[in-house]
């Protein structure tokens, strides 16, 4: 496995970053401005900084393909970047924001227990939002659309995770049938699902086909959802609990692999299908070559220096982690015939790290 | 970060902080029902119930089966309803304390990781983590006095008003105590911090 490319912009949280489709650029939420950054060689260098927001900046994404719309989410209302404003009509903090993978939509999951689809109507020349309201009973912390762009996963603080349909008439074709549902008009609920623990939502995702559903709570669990058919439970529901601390964000790789991060500083893969899923390991190699290089160099003399100074043998600040702590979000950044070959992720350390798999 | 917020420009003209939306709203989540975040497999426990399972339990501790009859009490937890029976929360408090204190420290961990490793194990471990803390809770605040668990603060110091009560013997207090904190350190052991996580998230309270 090849070594990780980390990139430490700043000593400030990241709450969340997005790459354009060239991978050249990277935008991330710092406080109340979202920084875009170029690669110059081997970093990134601050391009630009985007104001405009007075409250703290949740969310962040780069529709993949056209990248140069950028949702700008904050509390208490939201508005779109360049410089488009898009009313969500909503009266608490905007919490999460997500291009469609058609990039005509996108969602944005709130404070205010909705979820605001926003798309852009041609008559007025002007981005609109219609709500996903029920039965939404707590702010949503989190969505994630389907790839036919219709249906939308959303967690949230009631413990619970959804399929929606998002269905906007005149923006959206009829979509191909799915084992979600047949027949979607605008808030059909799909399905609704929650842990037995019932910790709150930190992410969901579908897997790349959409026939797999899957989510992080709270509980340090992940849970995968196979659904079977329209109107009818589920076939499979399977809940791995761990000994780890609660992720926060995860991602599919293929349809058998789920990578996982969050409170532990570190990814960590989980493999299977509908008869089981197992937590398989970290991403992170064990026995770090870099940290052990730097402990054999360590001397008698800088030893006793240490317990000298510190009173301590070891230097122990450090987390053994590349991540120093929490990783907040994961996304995809290079995937080959259906697979992750590398995917990036940002932490409340301030760095972005771009992992190969 | 300090708690205490630097006052800036921004931070003293947040009057809008102070206006109370939810007067606004209809179904704010003030009303937010709690009881949709437990699971319907929930079920109500009688007393007698509580009671059979103790016998079991009881039955294979005496027959030398400390895992069975640990896994038994912690696959029929008895949880929190709003109609349930606060005797049969109590008796079942007691079957766990029991069998925890029937097995012995050399055997704990041998114990925990066999059950963990087995299925529904995880679930089982999350269980007996949230008697630990009801155990250590009801021991500080001595308002269970059916648990042997009780504890008593320490000597020194301490107003006479909170002295132990008459009858008390800290130094079993103290022993039954001692019996938790070293089940609470294995199980985080074998079962890691997750469980402790799912303790505080669960609704389902025993």
């Amino acid at each position: 496995m090849a070594a990780p490319e980390v990139h430490h912009l700043f000593h400030a949280p990241i709450a969340d970053h997005s790459f354009s489709a060239d991978r050249n650029t990277v935008a991330v939420a710092r406080d109340t401005s979202v920084e875009i950054y170029k690669r110059v060689a081997n970093s990134f260098k601050l391009k630009d900084e985007l104001k405009g927001h007075d409250k703290t900046v949740t969310s962040v994404d780069i529709a993949p393909n056209s990248g140069h719309r950028n949702a700008l989410v904050w509390e208490p209302t939201a508005q779109g970047y360049k410089p488009t404003l898009v009313l969500l009509r909503i009266n608490r903090a905007a919490t999460f924001a997500r291009w469609s993978p058609n990039e005509t939509k996108f969602a944005v999951g709130s404070g205010d227990r909705l979820i605001a689809i926003c798309y852009f109507e041609q008559e007025n020349d002007w981005w609109v939002s219609k709500h996903l309201k029920k039965p939404i009973r707590s702010t949503v912390t989190t969505v994630a659309w389907h790839p036919n762009s219709v249906l939308l996963a959303a967690g949230s603080t009631d413990a619970h995770a959804r399929v929606f349909s998002a269905f906007i008439k005149g923006v959206d074709s009829k979509p191909e049938p799915t084992a979600w549902g047949e027949r979607l008009p605008f808030n059909t609920v799909c399905g609704e699902f929650m842990n037995n623990s019932a910790g709150w939502i930190h992410s969901v995702a579908f897997s790349p086909s959409g026939n797999a559903l899957a989510y992080a709570a709270h509980d340090s669990s992940i849970t995968v959802v196979y659904p079977s058919a329209p109107e009818q439970p589920p076939r499979a529901v399977i809940t791995v609990n761990t000994h780890l601390l609660p992720f926060m964000s995860l991602i599919w790789n293929g349809e058998d692999e789920i990578i996982a991060a969050g409170y532990d500083c570190e990814a960590f893969r989980f493999r299977g299908g509908e008869d089981g899923w197992q937590l398989t390991g970290a991403v992170e190699a064990k026995g770090r070559p870099d940290q052990d290089a730097d402990q054999r160099e360590e001397s008698a003399l800088q030893m006793f220096r240490q317990m000298d100074l510190r009173g301590k043998v070891k230097d122990d600040t450090q987390l053994k982690t590349v991540h120093q702590n929490t990783i907040t979000h994961l996304r995809p950044y290079e995937t080959s015939g259906g697979y992750l070959t590398k995917f990036s992720s940002s932490g409340v350390d301030g760095r972005i790290v771009i992992w190969t798999l | 970060m300090s708690i205490i917020r630097e006052h800036t420009q921004a931070t003293l003209t947040d009057i809008w902080r102070t206006i109370d939306i939810d007067a606004l709203t209809e179904d704010s989540s003030v009303n937010f029902p709690v009881s949709t975040l437990v699971p319907p497999t929930v079920r109500e426990v009688t007393e007698p119930e509580a009671r059979q399972v103790a016998t079991q339990v009881r039955q294979l501790l005496r027959g030398g089966d400390a895992e069975g009859a640990l896994r038994l009490a912690l696959e029929n937890p008895v949880y929190a309803t709003p109609t349930g029976h606060e005797l049969a929360r109590e008796v079942h408090m007691q079957t766990v304390v029991e069998v925890l204190q029937g097995i012995k420290a050399s055997e704990m961990n041998g114990v925990l990781k066999s059950i963990y490793a087995s299925p529904g194990g995880s679930e089982c471990l999350d269980v007996l983590m949230k008697y630990l803390y009801k155990g250590m809770a009801s021991a500080g605040s001595g308002s269970a006095p059916k648990t042997p668990t009780r504890v008593t603060p320490q000597p020194t110091g301490i107003p006479s008003q909170f002295a132990p009560r008459p009858g008390a013997n800290p130094e079993s207090v103290g022993a039954a105590m001692s019996v938790l904190l070293s089940w609470h350190e294995k199980v985080v052991e074998v079962a890691g911090l997750g469980c402790i996580g799912r303790v505080m998230t669960d609704f389902r309270r025993v």
